[in-house]
């Protein structure tokens, strides 16, 4: 990620907000990219149905959804920032911050808690040494802790990227934290 | 078109009306914060809850559109319950900061809580916390904690400026209002959100902390700033002199007007009257000998004005008028011109940088009365005039309000002009560089200081009235013209703005049948005017 | 009363996912069928099968459809929740992986009987396997050509928020916005998605859809009870012996469900209490089980069938620390928009972890169902009062429990 700002539109930006730039530069679509995006428009009777899974793509590409990616998704759609920035504040699945290289998501929900998931919580915490909503140093792992993920017959179970893990134990979740690079 | 009974009493609304507009047609005022009868329906509130007959439970009035034999009830028992309520989760997170608060004695939770509320509070727990004094942009600061998230100020950038800066971020108990990080909130009716805001959430960083709003004294007036007319209500101080430096306009707030400004008013035009209170007012008559000024007394300055008017030929006399000044000043001004038999009068000068313009509210035009001036047959050539004056031909200017050094005549031309004229009279609210170089100065009362009248672009005619009394000597320009032409002979008639005004009732076909009280306070158009099409 | 299976049928198949398999087992004829009836005739059929959506509010699907205005000349839009998300609830997770074809069948009836040439599924975006496998049915009846000859489905994926459950929060979502539900009226089948009329159903109800077009809504009908046909996918988590899903007649009974399909109580211990229908149900309690699982049993014992997520608590759990981690998840997926639901969610969470953490007030347990009571009914959409069934049925029934962890209660 580099520091350099030049984009004049975030020039006044706080400090804080300035942390979490990406480099504007590499805030690009390819053109096949582009096409993409115009077919998915071209899905809705209104483009702006795209915006979701716009900014799937967008967060596919650049790792996160930075302000600079709200803004370039923004001007696809000519929608203003604010309004982008509405959505993707409201939904838990766009990351506002480059997350770990792997995101482990437990749920804490009712059948997963009756079934051990504060236990399991805790050792993920231990383990990785990070509490839910934290990355490891080493930039591996995202701890999330989470509502219901349906998945509660296999209670107490976890999301690592795209895969539900299910009837987790201790001895189950180191195995599975061994697998992830 | 429906007939309902709201509270037993029947009315007769147009179809589509919902029932908060029902019911303020009957009298009934049902409590509400997130409805705006500008702007879409948000129904977030939940505060407008009315029972309607044969429901099973209170609903909102502002998305219940009214039918015919509708039963609205706005005072059950279990109405009266869900608004109070609604009133304890409105200030679940709030920080009741109301000493501290500049919305205080104007704030929407207050009212309605010694209303409506008036329950002991029994949330003791850590309320959410959400950012505070947050410039959101040159006029408007953001306190998130105290805004109950009605979304007006979100909806008025959505659909009336159509700028969309702010939106409502996050969720739950942590949403709060905000703009996109690094962004601002500066388009050119950003104040108005301030005034739809119905808590301290949003409030004027120019008004902040300047004077408690129960200080406040109000007057009904016509923004001068285009030639819109948008009505607006003055806002002055002067109980508390000793405040905000002896400033006596605290504030300008838009005033409703259908047919005009609706509910908004630009920021040109809202944080327009600096020059009222400014330390470069006109004060007492001066006059200038060469290089020496000393005040001089009314009666002095109307002798010699009275003199100069009677002494050079009509043909070598020249006025140049201002669209700023009232149709009272006008006709007194047109009066003025008829008795000397002057021909010489314009007084349209043109700006040195094009005014902006808008499909909302703004107009190019910067004047409040153009249309006045047109009216009372004043439309002259102002470039002659001063051509006159440089040629010499023209011996006596009299200039009002204008500053002609700062309009987009070559100055050298107006330097010429305002030299080679062997009498300047400038006549207005503050003193500029043209009125520099005058040999007489009348200090003229600023529009908030006198009454009268404005004719807008589209010929609505509207009065504004008077909120302070004029500063040091300053007259209204109808005052010092009737006491030039009582110094010409004629019969002294009018003592108030009023007066002149009823003479122009009967002076010609424009302005027959007006009167202050047929205007009211939303005006009428002028005979023969094409109604433009209403603001969007 | 086992009875026999319909929507999940071919599960035991490991291709059951693959039009190959579903046609083998009869997919596609009940389009077939529809095809040469009245789009009329279809709505009158799913009526007469007393056919209720099965995503938690039990309005009857049928007469649903019939909300769509008769002449209207633009587009009309079926939309597929798929949205899963009620705690306790795993159904549609197991249609879509499992029986992906059998949605798009019953969606390209559902969508000849409402007049619709479009249709979008919304899943629910950390369902990631099951949108791969019911995108990659979709793909399959492309290629078949039952789709894109005047039907097209559009896939669309959620990104994280329950609330996208709500119709017209989903619609909201659908349109590229924030979740927030949408006032009502319009209704949906009048000014929906896009300002379209818009049919939003369950992806269980569609998928019983083309069974009611093939053996009638007679035989659908009497599966079920006078005011319910046919059966619905149980999901049972929690403290039982054999938690998953369970299809059943909707006239069977919670015990049932618990000690014959789920196996009963881990290691045989003692009921406590039951959620029946998902966390927004109100909480029943160990002698409050003998009732049928349909949508009015359930209404008549002061709960709600909801999404049907049954959630079996013994005696080992804590009753106040289920509430905390109820209330924690309503106060977080409380999307905002409205005043009640927004700040008591929250409020009410924060008075739950106090009690949970032995620093309870004597008032607290009276606040929160006053709080809870008086905010009912007042929102715009049903989250606030799915919120409410637990905060007050825990509480009431349980509330000796609660008043233990409070000091000087």
């Amino acid at each position: 990620m580099s520091e350099t700002d030049g984009a004049p539109s975030t020039s006044n930006r706080t400090p804080a907000a300035h942390a979490g730039l990406s480099d504007p530069a590499t805030t690009v679509f390819s053109a096949a990219q582009l096409t993409e995006v115009r077919r998915l428009q071209s899905l809705y009777p209104d483009p702006r149905g795209a915006l979701l899974p716009v900014l799937y793509m967008a967060q596919e590409t650049f790792g996160w959804i930075s302000l600079e990616v709200e803004e370039y998704v923004a001007g696809l759609f000519s929608l203003s920032p604010a309004h982008v920035h509405e959505v993707v504040t409201f939904y838990t699945l766009y990351f506002r911050e480059r997350p770990g290289r792997h995101v482990v998501s437990v749920c804490h929900n009712l059948s997963c808690h009756l079934a051990g998931a504060p236990g399991i919580i805790a050792h993920l915490k231990r383990r990785l040494g990070v509490d839910p909503g934290e990355t490891t140093e080493d930039g591996r792992v995202t701890l999330l802790s989470v509502e219901c993920l349906c998945a509660c017959e296999a209670a107490p179970m976890m999301q690592v990227d795209d895969r539900y893990e299910l009837n987790l134990t201790p001895t189950t979740v180191d195995r599975i934290l061994e697998g992830l690079a | 078109m429906p007939k309902l009974t709201v509270n037993g009493k029947e009315v007769e609304v147009p179809a589509g009306t919902n029932l908060i507009e029902a019911a303020r047609s009957a009298g009934v005022e049902v409590p509400h914060y997130c409805y705006h009868p500008g702007l879409s329906i948000a129904g977030q509130c939940r505060l407008c809850m009315v029972d309607i007959e044969k429901t099973p439970r209170p609903t909102i009035a502002c998305n219940t559109v009214a039918a015919d034999g509708m039963v609205v009830l706005t005072e059950t028992d279990r109405v009266r319950e869900t608004r109070k309520s609604i009133m304890e989760f409105h200030l679940i997170n709030h920080p009741l900061d109301c000493p501290v608060c500049d919305q205080a004695g104007e704030c929407w939770l207050q009212i309605y809580y010694m209303k409506y509320g008036l329950y002991d509070p029994r949330m003791t727990d850590e309320k959410v916390h959400k950012p505070k004094a947050v410039p959101l942009g040159p006029h408007v600061i953001l306190d998130a904690e105290r805004c109950i998230l009605c979304s007006r100020c979100v909806r008025f950038c959505d659909e009336i400026t159509g700028t969309g800066e702010l939106g409502i971020f996050e969720r739950g108990d942590h949403s709060e209002i905000g703009l996109f990080p690094g962004a601002e909130l500066d388009n050119k009716y950003s104040g108005n959100v301030v005034d739809i805001c119905p808590v301290g959430a949003l409030t004027d960083r120019d008004f902040r902390f300047q004077v408690r709003v129960w200080y406040l004294e109000t007057a009904k007036s016509v923004c001068p700033g285009c030639a819109r007319g948008c009505n607006i209500e003055v806002h002055v101080n002067r109980r508390r002199p000793h405040h905000a430096e002896g400033r006596r306009v605290a504030r300008l707030k838009p005033r409703f007007n259908a047919d005009v400004n609706q509910w908004w008013i630009c920021d040109a035009g809202r944080y327009g009257f600096g020059s009222v209170d400014a330390k470069d007012r006109l004060l007492v008559p001066t006059r200038r000998d060469g290089e020496t000024t000393s005040d001089a007394t009314w009666d002095e300055a109307i002798a010699a004005v009275a003199a100069a008017v009677r002494r050079f030929p009509p043909d070598e006399v020249g006025v140049i008028a201002s669209p700023r000044m009232s149709n009272e000043d006008l006709v007194a001004l047109r009066r003025l011109l008829d008795i000397c038999t002057i021909q010489r009068v314009a007084f349209g000068v043109p700006p040195r940088v094009p005014g902006d313009e808008d499909d909302i509210l703004i107009r190019a035009d910067k004047s409040p009365n153009a249309q006045g001036a047109e009216l009372m047959g004043l439309a002259g050539d102002a470039r002659a005039i001063l051509g006159a004056a440089c040629g010499r031909r023209l011996k006596c200017l009299w200039i009002f309000g204008h500053d002609l050094l700062a309009s987009a005549w070559p100055e050298a031309e107006v330097r010429e002009a305002l030299d080679g004229a062997e009498m300047v009279i400038f006549t207005g609210t503050n003193s500029n560089p043209t009125s520099e170089r005058a040999h007489w100065v009348l200090p003229a009362a600023a529009w908030v200081e006198r009454d009268g009248t404005y004719t807008n672009f589209e010929g609505r005619v509207q009065r504004f009235r008077q909120a302070v009394e004029p500063l040091g000597q300053a007259l209204a320009e109808w005052e010092m013209l009737g006491r030039v032409l009582a110094a010409l002979g004629e019969a002294p008639s009018a003592t108030r703005a009023e007066h002149w005004f009823r003479r122009l009732a009967t002076a010609g076909p424009s302005f027959a049948g007006l009167s202050y009280q047929a205007l009211g306070d939303t005006g009428r158009l002028v005979a023969g005017s094409v109604a433009a099409r209403a603001p969007r | 009363m086992t009875g026999e299976t319909i929507l999940t049928r071919n599960f035991a198949r490991s291709d059951s996912h693959t039009l190959r398999a579903y046609v083998e087992t009869g997919g596609y004829q009940a389009w077939a069928k529809a095809q040469a009836m009245e789009p009329a005739a279809i709505v009158e059929e799913v009526k007469a099968a007393n056919l209720r959506g099965l995503g938690g509010a039990g309005f009857p699907t049928g007469i649903k459809w019939s909300f769509i205005p008769k002449n209207h000349a633009g587009p009309v839009y079926l939309v597929i929740n798929a949205d899963e998300g009620e705690p306790g609830t795993f159904k549609d997770r197991y249609l879509l992986e499992r029986d992906p074809h059998a949605l798009v069948e019953g969606m390209l009836i559902a969508a000849r009987a409402i007049r619709s040439a479009t249709a979008y599924v919304y899943v629910r975006g950390e369902y990631v396997e099951p949108w791969r496998r019911f995108s990659a049915a979709v793909a399959e009846a492309y290629a078949a050509q039952h789709l894109g000859r005047g039907f097209d489905i559009v896939v669309h994926r959620g990104a994280g928020a329950y609330i996208c459950g709500e119709e017209t929060g989903l619609i909201s979502s659908l349109e590229g916005k924030k979740g927030w539900p949408k006032l009502k009226p319009p209704f949906p089948a009048i000014k929906g998605a896009f300002g379209a009329p818009t049919i939003v159903n369950n992806v269980e109800t569609i998928c019983h859809v083309p069974h009611i077009i093939t053996r009638g809504a007679a035989w659908f009908a009497a599966l079920g009870t006078k005011t319910q046909g046919g059966t619905r996918m149980y999901s049972v988590s929690g403290r039982v012996a054999r938690p998953g899903v369970y299809e059943a007649p909707v006239g069977i009974t919670l015990r049932q469900l618990i000690y014959e399909r789920a196996g009963g109580v881990t290691g045989n211990g003692r009921l406590k209490a039951v959620v029946p229908g998902g966390s927004s149900a109100a909480i029943l309690t160990a002698d409050e089980i003998d009732v049928t699982m349909d949508v009015d049993g359930l209404k008549n014992a002061g709960t709600m069938a909801g999404s049907a997520g049954v959630i079996v608590m013994d005696e080992t759990v804590s009753i106040p620390e289920a509430l905390m981690v109820v209330a924690r998840f309503y106060a977080h997926e409380s999307c905002g928009q409205c005043t009640p639901c927004r700040e008591s969610t929250g409020w009410i969470y924060k008075m739950t972890r106090r009690i949970v953490e032995g620093r309870g007030r004597k008032d607290d347990l009276d606040t929160i169902l006053d709080v809870a009571k008086r905010g009912a009914g007042t929102t715009i959409c049903a989250f606030y009062d799915g919120a409410v069934g637990p905060y007050i049925s825990y509480i009431e029934k349980f509330r000796g429990e609660f008043e233990a962890l409070i000091p000087h209660a």
